[in-house]
C-alpha cells in the first residue's frame, strides 16, 4: 500500500510534496516525480501539499490511470532521491489539467 | 514574531547532519481493509479477516460505525507474522465492529488542545510532546491518537475547527527558547503559566521511529541547539518492524552523541504483551533460554541490545491495559521481568483513556489496579516499578489503591474505596501528591464513575470545571 503520483505531475512537478514527505520516498525524473511504494507510510501529507492534485491513495486512483502503480515502482528504483523543494517546471500550469500526458513522460 | 519557513542548521549540526545516512526499508505494510476484501494480500494473509468478519466491516463502510473512519487499518509484515499465532496480537491490530458499537467519548481526548501553543506542540508539565508524524507502521485499534492518525477535525481553542497539524522546526526552536528566556527572566518559573524550563521534548504523534534517520537527525539537532536535555522518542516500532533500529539508525544516534555528548535519548517503547516480542514454540508457550530467561524474537532482542548498550539511551515501556489483549496478570508479569532483564524499565500501565468508542476497549479501573497488583506478586522490587496511571484532564493520575474493607464511620465506603494520587498537574507541580478517595464503583472506566461517591477530593479531580470537560455524548 502507498501513495502514487498520477499522470497530472507529468510537465508541472511542482516538488511541494518532497519537503512534506516525513520519510523522503519521492524520487525525480526530467518531468515527473514518483513514490517508492516500499518506503512510503501512507501518511498522506503529500495528497494536500500537491497544488494540482496529482497524488492519489492506491485504492483510489482513478482506474485509468492504474497503470501508475508500476511507473512509480518502476521508476522510484532508477530515479535520483529528491529532498528539497525546487521551481516548478516553467510551463507548469500550462500543463496541469491536460488529459493524455503519459505520453510525455521522459524516463 | 515571525518565524524562519525553513529550519537552518547551525554550523555543528550541519558537521552532524552531512554523516546521516538514510535508509530503505520494506516495512511490508497494508493499509486499510480493501485489499483484503479484493484478495490483493499475500495468499498467506487472506485469512487473516474471515469472509463473515469482513462482510460486517463493509455492512459499516459509510455508516456512524465505519470503523476505518474511526481508526484507519494498518499492520505490517513483521506484525502479521506475530498476530497469526496471538489472539491478543490479532485483537490489538484487527478492526472489530465492537469498536463503533457505542460512540460516546471525547472529540480531544485528554483536552489536548487547551495546552497547544503552538501547531504539533502539547506543553504539559516540564515536558513538550511533539506530533512529528500522523501515522505509524501498523495500527493499535485501541490508539488514544486516533484523531490525529484518522485526521479528524477538532474543536479549537479560537473557536476553528480543523485536523491536528505536525510540528515544525523552526516554530517549535522558537517557542522553547521563548519559553526558556522567560522562564530564566523570571526566576525560574514562567511568569504566566508557572512552569518550569523547557528540558524535555517526546517526539511522538504518530510513531516517531517512521521518520527516517535524517528526519530524526534534524529533530535532535534542533531540539538539542534549542537547549533540550532529554529527547523522547515514542515508538512501537520494536514490536512493528524492529528493523528499523538498524545500522544506519545507530551511526546516526552515535554521532549524534559525538556532537551532543549531554543530551539524553529517552527511547519510550510500548509493549503491550509478551507476544509482541518472545518466541513460541507449536504449542504457543514460551521457550525457555537456556542461558536464562524466555527466547526473544531475534531482531526485537538485537534492537534492544543495540539501544541499551548505549550509555546515553534509556529504553522505558509504557503500555494501556485493554480489554481482550493484556487483561491476564500471568502475561503482565512474564512482560515485565523479561524487559527489566533485558534493560526496558517498566515504567506506566494506562488505563484506557475516554476515547470515542473507548468503550470497546477500556477494563474498569478496579480491574486495571487489580490487575497491575496481581502481575507484580512474584516479581522483584526493581521489576515491578510500574505505577497505574489515568490521564485526568488535570494531570497524570496514579490509581494507587484499591481496598476492599470500608473506612469505619464514613458512609459511602461500605464497599470499599480507590485512591488517587495526581502525580503531576499540566500546568506546574504545586498539586502533585494530592490525593482523592471515592466509594468504589466496580463498573467505572471514567472518572465520571465514581462522581456521586466522593470521600475526599483533595485533588480537585471531581469538580464542576473537570465535569465540563468530561466526556461528551
Amino acid at each position: 500500500m502507498a501513495f502514487v503520483v498520477g499522470e497530472n505531475c507529468i510537465n508541472c512537478k511542482h516538488t511541494s510534496c518532497v519537503e512534506v514527505c516525513p520519510v523522503n520516498c519521492f524520487y525525480e525524473g526530467p518531468n515527473f516525480l514518483v513514490i517508492n511504494p516500499d518506503e512510503c507510510i501512507d501518511c498522506e501529507e503529500c495528497v494536500p501539499a500537491c497544488p494540482i492534485g496529482a497524488i492519489y491513495s492506491e485504492d483510489d486512483l482513478p482506474e485509468d490511470q492504474e497503470h501508475f502503480l508500476d511507473i512509480n515502482a518502476e521508476l522510484s528504483d532508477i530515479w535520483p532521491q529528491i529532498t528539497e523543494v525546487k521551481e516548478a517546471l516553467p510551463d507548469a500550469d500550462k500543463w496541469d489539467g491536460i488529459e493524455g500526458k503519459l505520453n510525455y513522460l521522459e524516463r | 514574531m515571525p518565524t524562519q519557513r525553513k529550519y537552518q542548521p547551525t554550523e555543528k549540526a550541519q558537521a552532524f547532519l552531512a554523516k546521516v545516512e538514510n535508509a530503505k526499508y520494506d516495512r511490508g505494510i497494508i493499509t486499510g481493509l480493501k485489499k483484503y476484501i479484493d484478495k490483493k494480500v499475500s495468499e498467506d494473509m487472506q485469512d487473516f479477516y474471515s469472509e463473515e468478519e469482513l462482510q460486517v466491516l463493509i455492512d459499516m463502510k459509510n455508516t456512524d460505525r465505519d470503523v476505518e473512519a474511526r481508526m484507519p487499518v494498518k499492520i505490517t509484515n513483521h506484525y502479521y507474522q506475530i498476530a497469526k499465532n496471538s489472539k491478543a496480537v490479532q485483537t490489538l491490530v484487527k478492526a472489530s465492529p465492537k469498536e463503533t458499537f457505542d460512540l460516546e467519548g471525547a472529540p480531544d481526548p485528554g483536552n489536548q488542545m487547551s495546552y497547544s501553543p503552538i501547531e504539533g506542540l502539547i506543553h504539559k508539565y516540564e515536558l513538550g510532546l511533539i506530533y512529528v508524524i500522523n501515522t505509524c507502521s501498523a495500527h493499535c485499534r485501541f490508539c488514544y491518537r486516533e484523531e490525529l492518525i484518522a485526521k479528524k477535525e477538532i474543536l479549537r481553542e479560537d473557536g476553528t475547527v480543523a485536523s491536528k497539524g505536525l510540528a515544525k522546526i523552526p516554530e517549535l526552536v522558537n517557542y522553547i527558547q521563548e519559553h526558556n528566556k522567560l522562564v530564566e527572566e523570571n526566576g525560574g518559573k514562567h511568569p504566566e503559566t508557572n512552569r518550569e524550563k523547557l528540558r524535555e521534548i517526546l517526539m511522538s504523534g504518530g510513531d516517531a521511529m517512521v521518520l527516517g534517520n535524517k528526519n530524526l537527525a534534524e529533530w535532535f539537532s534542533a531540539l538539542a541547539d534549542a537547549g533540550i536535555e532529554s529527547i523522547r522518542l515514542g515508538t512501537k516500532e520494536l514490536a512493528f518492524y524492529p528493523d528499523r533500529f538498524d545500522r544506519t539508525f545507530f551511526n546516526m544516534v552515535d554521532d549524534f552523541h559525538a556532537a551532543y555528548p549531554e543530551v539524553q535519548l529517552r527511547v519510550m517503547v510500548h509493549f503491550n504483551h509478551p507476544d509482541e516480542f518472545l518466541q513460541k514454540d507449536d504449542n504457543g508457550n514460551y521457550i525457555e533460554n537456556p542461558e536464562g530467561g524466555l527466547l526473544w524474537i531475534e531482531n526485537t532482542k538485537h534492537a534492544v541490545k543495540e539501544l541499551a548498550d548505549r550509555k546515553f539511551i534509556i529504553i522505558e515501556n509504557q503500555a494501556p491495559f485493554i480489554k481482550g489483549i493484556n487483561e491476564d496478570p500471568n502475561d503482565i508479569r512474564i512482560m515485565q521481568r523479561e524487559l527489566k532483564r533485558n534493560r526496558i524499565n517498566n515504567h506506566y500501565f494506562f488505563c484506557g483513556r475516554d476515547i470515542i468508542g473507548h468503550k470497546a476497549f477500556n477494563l474498569t479501573i478496579e480491574d486495571a489496579w487489580k490487575l497491575l497488583n496481581d502481575s507484580q506478586k512474584g516479581l522483584s522490587g526493581v521489576e515491578a516499578s510500574a505505577r497505574l496511571s489515568i490521564t485526568h484532564y488535570l494531570g497524570k493520575t496514579e490509581v494507587v489503591a484499591v481496598t476492599n474493607e470500608p473506612i469505619p464511620g464514613i458512609p459511602g465506603t461500605e464497599n470499599g474505596v480507590v485512591i488517587f494520587k495526581l502525580l503531576r498537574g499540566t500546568a506546574d507541580a504545586k498539586n502533585k501528591g494530592q490525593v482523592a478517595i471515592v466509594g468504589r464503583n466496580p463498573e467505572a472506566i471514567w472518572f465520571s464513575g465514581y462522581e456521586d461517591r466522593v470521600i475526599i477530593d483533595e485533588a480537585g479531580l471531581f469538580t464542576e470545571s473537570m465535569k465540563e470537560t468530561s466526556s461528551v455524548s
